[in-house]
C-alpha cells in the first residue's frame, strides 16, 4: 500500500481530482457503494478511497459486478472493462435491487442530477411544465426514482456549478430529497436523504431544520460570491469564516493520473 | 418431445403486430436484440409501444423510424454517446408518449405481470412527481400497519425481444459465463410471446453439459432464431463490445432528417437480411476489431 497517509497537499491538482478526494472520504471501510452510467467521478471516488484509507470499502461496479479489477477506468462505467474479473455478478431483479432495498448495505448513495433545488430534490426527466410535452427531456429517472425514496444518505455531485442545474425549484422531482423543506421529508415517511453535494466551486450540505442548501467549504481560490453567482437560488449568508476544501494530497493526485484514470476519462464530464 | 422452435428472422418478426406493446432487453449500450429491431423496421411495424430498463439505440432507431409510439421504461440514454435525440425530438413533439418508472417500479409492474398478480408494491418513488403523473401507480396503505408504498400496476408487454448466447432448437436458452442483461430476469417471463436471437443455435447436448447456464425453458419461447452478432452495435459479453464508430456515425447523424433517413437504408431497410447488415456495417474486419472488447 502506498504511504498515503504522509503524503503533502498536491501543488498541482486539478478541480476533478480535488472533487474524487473529496467524494472518497465520504465512504469507509464497512460501507458498500455501487455506481450507475457515466459515474467517472464517483468511481473514481471508490477506486481512491479502496487504495488508501478504506481498503475494505465493498465496490458494486456498474450495480453489476461485485469487488472488479479493472486496468483503468474505461470509457463506459456500466459495460464490462470496467467489471472485468469481478468476484460475483449481481443479477439485477433478484440481487441488486434486493440489496439495495434491504436497508441494511449500500447505505451511501451517488446521484449525478441535471436539475438539482435548494432542497435537494432531483431531476432527470423533463425540463418544462407540461410531462407529456417537455421543453427537454431528460434521460430519465433509472435507479434515482429509488433511491431517494428508501433512506440513503444522498451524495451529489455535479462538476458544472451554474444557474441551471442548481435551481430554487426542480421542474419535475424524480429523486426525492428534502422535498419542500423542513419536515416535509420525514413527514412523508422517508428516511435518508441527501448528505452533500460536492460541486466544481464548493462543498455544500443541508441545513439541519430548514434543510436549505448551504456552503460547507469552498474549494480554494473560490468565493462565497462567486458560488452566489453561480447559483439559482438564495444561499444562507455564512456564519463567520468558511473552510477550505482539501487539497488532494501528491500521492492521491498520483493514485488517479496514473493508477486510477490514465485516460482522463473523469474529465469528460466537466464543462458541460 | 419438445416442439421446434427454430425459424427466420422474418418469420419471428411478423410475430410481432402494429400496435403491439414490445419488450426489448437493453441496457444503455447493451445486449439488445437488434437484428430484430432491424427486421421490424423493415417490415415497417406501426404504432409500437416499447418496454425497456434503459433503451439505447434500438430506442433511437424505431423513434427515428416512426415505429413508436410509446415508451414504458427507466431511462433512454446511450449512456458515453449521450441522450437519444430522435426519440427526444419525437417526446418533446408529443409523438411518443412516455411512462417514466423508477428501476424498481418497472421490476415490479414487470413482475405482476410475470405472475398473475394484480399489481407488486415498492418503495421506491415516494414523494417524487412520477407518481403523480402515472395512472399505473398508486399510493397504498400497508394493511399491516406499516408506512404505505406505490403499488404498480401489472404490464403484460405482447412480445418481449431477447438476445442471448446459444439455443437448442427447442428453445432453451443458454448464456456464456457472464453477467446475466438485467431485465432477463423478468421481462421474458412477463410477456406474453417470447422471440429470442442467439449468437449460435446448438445441439442440447451442448445445454445439458451446463445447466446452469440455461437462463429460459424452451415452453417459454416461441420462436428462436441464430443471428450472430445479433446486438451490433450494443455489446454482447463476452462476444463483443459494444461499436463506437458506429454509435458515433448515429449521433453525428441524428441531428438531420435527411442524414438520418440515409443512414437507416444504409443500415437497417437497405440490407435485405441480418448477413448483409454485418457487410453493409463493414463486415469480417469491422467485427474482428468489436470482438476486442477489453479494448473498449
Amino acid at each position: 500500500m502506498s504511504d498515503w497517509q504522509n503524503s503533502p497537499p498536491a501543488e498541482d491538482w486539478t478541480i476533478d481530482e480535488l472533487m474524487i478526494a473529496r467524494l472518497a472520504a465520504c465512504f469507509a471501510d464497512g460501507d458498500q457503494a455501487c455506481n450507475g452510467m457515466a459515474s467517472f467521478v464517483p468511481v473514481s471516488a471508490f477506486w481512491l478511497a479502496r487504495l488508501t484509507h478504506a481498503p475494505e470499502l465493498v465496490w458494486l461496479a456498474g450495480a453489476v459486478g461485485l469487488e472488479p479489477r479493472p486496468d483503468r477506468v474505461p470509457a463506459s462505467t456500466l459495460e464490462a472493462p470496467l467489471w472485468r474479473d469481478s468476484i460475483m455478478y449481481v443479477e439485477q431483479y433478484g440481487d441488486f435491487w434486493t440489496i439495495a432495498l434491504n436497508g441494511r448495505w449500500l447505505t451511501k448513495f451517488c446521484v449525478g442530477s441535471a436539475q438539482l433545488d435548494r432542497y435537494g430534490n432531483g431531476n432527470n426527466s423533463i425540463i418544462g411544465t407540461d410531462y407529456h410535452a417537455p421543453r427537454v427531456r431528460l434521460p430519465g429517472t433509472a435507479g434515482l426514482g429509488d433511491m431517494g425514496s428508501i433512506g440513503k444518505a444522498l451524495y451529489y455531485w455535479n462538476p458544472n456549478h451554474n444557474p441551471r442545474s442548481l435551481v430554487e425549484n426542480v421542474d419535475f422531482i424524480s429523486c426525492a430529497g428534502y422535498l419542500g423543506g423542513g419536515t416535509e421529508r420525514a413527514d412523508a415517511g422517508l428516511e435518508g436523504g441527501p448528505e452533500l453535494v460536492i460541486t466544481n466551486l464548493c462543498v455544500m450540505d443541508f441545513h439541519p431544520e430548514t434543510r436549505h442548501m448551504q456552503v460547507a467549504s469552498l474549494h480554494p481560490g473560490v468565493t462565497f460570491e462567486q458560488v452566489q453567482e453561480a447559483t439559482g437560488f438564495e444561499l444562507p449568508t455564512p456564519e463567520g469564516q468558511l473552510s477550505t476544501t482539501a487539497i488532494p494530497t501528491v500521492e492521491q493526485v498520483r493514485l488517479i493520473r496514473e493508477v486510477i484514470d490514465p485516460d482522463d476519462m473523469r474529465r469528460r464530464e466537466f464543462g458541460g | 418431445m419438445s416442439a421446434e422452435k427454430l425459424t427466420t428472422l422474418e418469420d419471428a418478426a411478423a410475430l410481432v403486430r402494429d400496435g403491439d406493446t414490445v419488450a426489448i432487453q437493453n441496457m444503455a449500450t447493451q445486449a439488445a436484440p437488434m437484428a430484430l429491431v432491424r427486421e421490424l423496421i423493415r417490415q415497417g411495424r406501426q404504432e409500437l409501444g416499447v418496454v425497456c430498463l434503459v433503451g439505447g439505440i434500438p430506442v433511437d432507431w424505431l423513434a427515428a423510424a416512426g415505429a413508436m409510439n410509446r415508451l414504458v421504461g427507466a431511462a433512454v440514454s446511450m449512456e458515453q454517446f449521450g441522450l437519444c435525440q430522435r426519440y427526444r425530438k419525437a417526446v418533446e413533439a408529443g409523438v411518443i408518449r412516455v411512462e417514466e418508472l423508477s428501476e424498481t417500479a418497472l421490476n415490479a409492474r414487470l413482475g405482476a405481470g410475470a405472475r398473475n398478480l394484480p399489481f407488486l408494491p415498492t418503495r421506491g418513488l415516494i414523494g417524487t412527481d412520477l407518481i403523480d403523473v402515472n395512472d399505473n401507480l398508486v399510493m397504498l396503505d400497508d394493511p399491516f400497519g406499516g408506512p404505505s408504498v406505490v403499488a404498480c400496476k401489472a404490464l403484460v408487454p405482447d412480445v418481449a425481444l431477447v438476445h442471448a448466447h446459444k439455443a437448442d432448437r427447442f428453445g432453451n436458452i443458454g448464456y456464456e459465463p457472464t453477467a446475466l442483461w438485467p431485465d432477463l430476469g423478468i421481462m421474458p417471463k412477463a410477456a406474453t410471446t417470447v422471440i429470442v436471437t442467439v449468437e449460435e443455435i446448438v445441439d442440447s447436448e451442448v445445454l445439458r453439459a451446463n445447466p446452469d447456464r440455461t437462463v429460459l425453458p424452451g415452453f417459454m419461447v416461441d420462436a428462436v432464431v441464430e443471428a450472430p452478432f445479433g446486438a451490433h452495435p450494443t455489446s454482447f459479453y463476452p462476444c463483443y463490445g459494444y461499436d463506437t464508430a458506429m454509435h458515433l456515425e448515429w449521433i453525428g447523424s441524428a441531428r438531420d432528417d435527411e442524414v438520418v433517413a440515409g443512414f437507416l437504408e444504409k443500415y437497417v431497410t437497405g440490407p435485405a437480411d441480418h448477413a448483409a447488415y454485418l457487410e453493409a456495417a463493414g463486415g469480417s474486419e469491422r467485427l474482428a476489431a468489436v470482438e476486442d472488447w477489453e479494448a473498449s
